[in-house]
């Protein structure tokens, strides 16, 4: 980079107890060290009155009511102020030594004193960088710049607090660096679970409500619920001890279990699913009808699952990994949900759409070696891993059956794991893990294989991701 | 069997054929790829840390037997002093089981004694890079270096470096990551 000096110091490769010199890369701010490209700024100096203000909500939290009954308003006051003060020196403190400043074509922030830690952020990385103006920091005509980065449900970087035109200054200049289009169309693009139009495009597929209503009831949780109520008549009729109040505990408890089939089949009730050209568009709900549109470029991978009492009916589930900025948080978001329920033509056909050329039935899944029986007895033979045109695919589960397939594009890294009972046996473990926590494992395959496999995935990754 | 790796594993028998050496699922490309160990301060860093939980532990347990003047405290602290025994030869171990390595493409990176793990990880799939050094690490002139991709389950963390070969690693990666891609 073009940073000469002050990171670098070839100097520092030999041992030397004691305090180090400020040549490391963590060194905040160096007397001697010749200026960086740009020198360091800080935050607002008003950002750590504003970190113990909100602290302040914390720290009476944790003394509770209780300490405030049992030491009276005076003391309770007195040692909300020396916590106040307390959180207000480590504010200070950890202001003093953040620092940001723009290296090349990225962004570096400082921050710590004794853990000292540098973030290099390529700006070719950003999602989108937003001003956010809290209301602590509205009163105070601050504002927090956040970095948003792909992948993570969570701000990375947030540089709290910076005045309202610093911030807006160094977003445009960070945008312009990251090369980016103008922020409102990167805004748009952003925003995938926007409302979609009532017209949609091509109906690809409709679940019939009856097999969903079917699929729910051959769920656990619905085939135990006539023991359960039985169990609760008989213990009505017999048990004279048995209070009402009982009872309806019970029952409440048997509702939670109970709940989740139910919801299933209210969400999920009228399942649509189109395409455009702009992604898939989902249409379900009974209660609440919810329409959204699925990027296909964001879609990660895809996992199918037979459970074991759909098996007469041959009925699987399909499931997407969705990853990206502004991507709500995917447990509240049902737009991963593919098929509620559906026979394999069907679930083939919903796939050709998400991932072209992929077929569940046609990928060459090989098992493990006839040793992997010693770690799994019975679940040996149903596991599998297969190479096939554009995905890695891997099989698991003796009883819920699950598939995960996983495009060579989408992999983030590949890991080999080898647990002292899988060297005995000369087996390992390759995962291949893709954004949204979306990890597909070729469990306990012979060492060779294991080796070939993560060559053949490293190359196969780079190679798709050089076409896209 | 995966067809390329068909001829090394026979079907029947199972057994692996005899090639060059034993085979390391954790040695993908065992000609090409020249590890770097991490420095053998690290050894220093973690059996620092590993005397001061020890030693915490040690002064409880002789307050304990002080008070009380029960045997059983005695005989603790000297499982104690086996265990940190133990302890600091997986230390030496585990250290020096470190390695990482820089390849056109991808860093890898392997630890683990018990548990060995290898990630693989493409610059070009890097979000961010942390370097951070607690007061230990810095006494020792180290540093950690942290690649970040989208996935939460990568996991490309190289400790025990020096703040130059920190800071080149970190210069290497954030310049062999700044293509024009999403990173997803």
């Amino acid at each position: 980079m073009n940073d000469p000096g002050q990171w670098s110091d070839g100097a520092a490769a030999h041992h030397s107890p004691g305090p180090a010199p400020e040549s490391a890369p963590w060194a905040v701010t160096g007397p001697d060290a010749p200026p960086p490209t740009e020198p360091r700024k800080r935050l607002h100096p008003l950002s750590p009155v504003l970190h113990g203000a909100k602290s302040l909500a914390v720290i009476i939290a944790a003394l509770s009511w209780q300490t405030l009954s049992r030491v009276g308003l005076g003391w309770f006051v007195a040692i909300v102020v020396v916590f106040l003060i307390g959180a207000l020196v480590l504010s200070v403190v950890a202001w003093f030594n953040t620092g940001y400043h723009v290296v090349g074509r990225e962004l570096r922030i400082h921050e710590g004193l004794l853990w000292r830690r540098t973030r290099a952020i390529p700006l070719e990385r950003l999602q989108a960088v937003e001003v956010v103006r809290p209301l602590l920091a509205q009163l105070t005509g601050l504002a927090e710049l956040r970095l948003e980065v792909v992948g993570g449900g969570k701000t990375e970087a947030p540089l709290a607090y910076l005045t309202v035109s610093d911030a807006a200054v160094l977003r445009e200049r960070l945008l312009a660096l990251a090369g980016r289009r103008p922020p409102q169309a990167a805004a748009a693009a952003g925003d995938p679970t926007a409302p979609a139009a009532p017209a949609p495009g091509r109906l690809l597929h409709g679940v019939a409500n009856r097999d969903l209503v079917i699929s729910q009831l051959l769920t656990p949780q619905a085939l135990l619920l006539p023991f359960g109520l039985a169990f609760v008549v008989a213990q009505f009729v017999y048990e004279a001890t048995w209070s009402f109040i009982a009872v309806a505990s019970t029952l409440t408890a048997m509702a939670g279990v109970l709940l989740q089939p139910a919801r299933r089949v209210l969400v999920d009730w009228n399942f649509r699913l189109a395409c455009d050209d702009t992604g898939l568009r989902v249409r379900q709900g009974l209660v609440e009808t919810r329409s959204q549109t699925i990027p296909l470029n964001r879609v990660q991978g895809v996992r199918a699952t037979w459970p074991l009492l759909w098996r007469p009916r041959r009925w699987l589930r399909l499931r997407l990994e969705v990853a990206g900025y502004g991507m709500p948080d995917p447990q509240e978001n049902p737009a991963d949900r593919l098929l509620p329920v559906g026979d394999l033509p069907t679930a083939e056909l919903v796939l050709a759409e998400v991932l072209p050329g992929v077929r569940l039935a046609a990928l060459p899944l090989t098992a493990p070696p006839r040793r992997a029986r010693w770690l799994h007895p019975l679940a040996q033979p149903t596991l599998g891993a297969a190479l096939a045109e554009q995905v890695f695919a891997v099989r698991h589960g003796l009883l819920t059956r699950h598939v995960v397939a996983l495009p060579y594009a989408r992999i983030q890294s590949v890991r080999v794991v080898q647990g002292p009972l899988q060297r005995r046996l000369g087996l390992a473990s390759v995962h291949a893990d893709a954004a949204g926590g979306l990890t597909a494992v070729a469990g306990d395959r012979d060492v060779t294989e294991a080796r070939a496999l993560a060559v053949e995935l490293t190359a196969r990754s780079r190679a798709a991701r050089a076409t896209t | 069997m995966i067809p390329y790796a068909r001829g090394v594993t026979d079907e029947r028998t199972d057994r692996v054929e005899p090639t060059a050496g034993p085979i390391d699922p954790l040695e993908p490309w065992p000609e090409t790829v020249q590890w770097r160990p991490v420095s053998p301060d690290l050894i220093w860093v973690e059996l620092v840390r590993l005397a001061a939980t020890i030693a915490v532990f040690l002064v409880g347990l002789g307050i304990g037997w002080a008070l009380t003047g029960h045997r059983l405290f005695g005989y603790a602290m000297a499982a104690l002093l086996a265990l940190a025994l133990w302890r600091v030869g997986v230390i030496v171990r585990a250290v020096r089981a470190w390695g990482y390595a820089e390849r056109e493409d991808d860093l890898l990176v392997r630890h683990g004694l018990l548990v060995r793990r290898l990630s693989i990880v493409p610059y070009a799939r890097m979000q961010f890079v942390d370097v951070t050094a607690g007061p230990l690490e810095r006494a020792f002139q180290l540093a950690t270096v942290q690649l970040h991709t989208a996935a939460a389950a990568s996991d490309a963390r190289v400790p025990g470096l020096r703040p130059a070969d920190a800071s080149r690693l970190r210069d290497r990666l954030t310049a062999l990551g700044e293509h024009r891609t999403e990173g997803l």
